[in-house]
């Protein structure tokens, strides 16, 4: 009956159950209680238009039944939440360390520098550890903001900003990748959310990161003019990485989400 | 009598519970047989039961298995586990409790 299998798939596709296989099961179970009204209906002697009529109006308001397997799945969403949240950050992470320390060995090789200069451990671990807490505090702001319905960004920060200072405190020396990652993390996200045209986010990341290379080449001795162009360019690889990231995360995040729900 | 829904959603899982203590059941079979028993004033609509089946096997008061009825067809059946059996009890309890003290008030003057 085509109107029971539209309810049934109603209720499935509304009910946030976050495992294909417990869906499906759901399903089952849906129709085969459907089929045991139909039998019962058939054997009082009902028509198939009666009993099509009968189904709608005794299984209840599909909204309502789908929400009652949310609530029921909530731990289980959450779970798979934090889950991809973990997932994204450390496939974004890591691809996003790769393409920047290939981009940044790249421009070393233009120059004539030793790439190991480029990719001396101490320099790739700085590095890897600046873009991991970037990419984790990015992707912690997309999950927190889907808690409120107004004004996401700035409560989402505060909330971030709150959970950050315990750990920031128990981080001691190392606190300022978690500094840095909430700034960076921070920023691409304002651009992101009042800065509604391309062009002019990529503007201010390019004018925004050239600026801090120029500034951080500034602060070294002696300052030569090759080293300032040099972290220019870095810097502008590292904020052309992080531009991509904001743009791929929602993506992934959901590619991950929808494809983890379906085992 | 028509029993209010909010009224009946707090009392869902001692019917459920009380139910399946008596046997092994089905969906289908559960409102039946609740119908059944109350003179046919527990009529909810049949959807909202499985949310409250699933959260009952969540807490692990209730275990189900899929089995083949004698006429061929596939039916999920509840049944009750240690828990549940414990939870029956504790729920009845109170249950009963509640109501003499609720009958108690409202027939005092």
């Amino acid at each position: 009956m085509y109107a029971a299998e539209e309810l049934i798939d109603k209720i499935v596709n509304s009910s946030q159950i976050p495992s294909g296989k417990r869906r499906q099961e759901v399903q089952r179970e849906l129709r085969s209680h459907i089929e045991d009204f139909m039998l019962a209906a058939r054997e009082a002697g009902r028509d198939d238009d009666e009993i099509e009529r009968l189904v709608l109006a005794n299984f209840g308001d599909p909204e309502q039944i789908a929400r009652g397997f949310a609530w029921v799945y909530r731990h289980e969403r959450k779970m798979l939440r934090i889950f991809v949240f973990v997932l994204s950050t450390v496939v974004l992470a890591s691809s996003l360390s790769a393409t920047i320390l290939a981009m940044q060995a790249g421009v070393a090789f233009g120059v004539g520098i030793p790439i190991l200069n480029v990719l001396a451990s101490r320099h790739t671990v700085i590095e890897a550890l600046d873009i991991l807490s970037s990419v984790a505090v990015y992707m912690a702001f997309t999950s927190l903001e889907r808690l409120f319905d107004r004004q996401r960004f700035q409560k989402a920060t505060c909330l971030l900003a709150l959970i950050l200072t315990p750990w920031c405190a128990a981080a001691g020396v190392h606190r300022a990748f978690l500094i840095f990652g909430f700034v960076n993390g921070v920023f691409f996200r304002a651009i992101q959310v009042f800065i509604t045209r391309r062009m002019a986010r990529i503007g201010i990341v390019v004018a925004c990161f050239g600026l801090a290379g120029f500034v951080s080449a500034q602060l070294r001795s002696p300052v030569l003019h090759y080293a300032v162009a040099i972290n220019c360019a870095s810097w502008l690889v590292m904020g052309a990485g992080y531009e991509l990231v904001t743009d791929l995360a929602a993506r992934v995040e959901a590619a991950l989400f929808n494809g983890l729900q379906r085992i | 009598m028509e029993i209010d829904s909010q009224f009946l959603k707090g009392s869902i899982s001692l019917l459920l519970l009380n139910l399946l203590s008596r046997a092994e059941m089905y969906g289908y079979e559960i409102l039946q047989e609740a119908s059944r028993r109350s003179a046919n004033a527990f009529e909810f609509k049949e959807g909202t039961l499985y949310p409250a089946l699933h959260q009952l096997e969540k807490r692990g008061e209730i275990k189900s298995a899929w089995r083949t009825a004698e006429n061929g067809r596939e039916r999920k059946y509840y049944s009750l586990t240690a828990k549940g059996k414990k939870t029956a009890r504790e729920y009845e309890k109170q249950w009963q409790h509640l109501t003499g003290a609720i009958a108690s008030v409202l027939e005092s003057k």
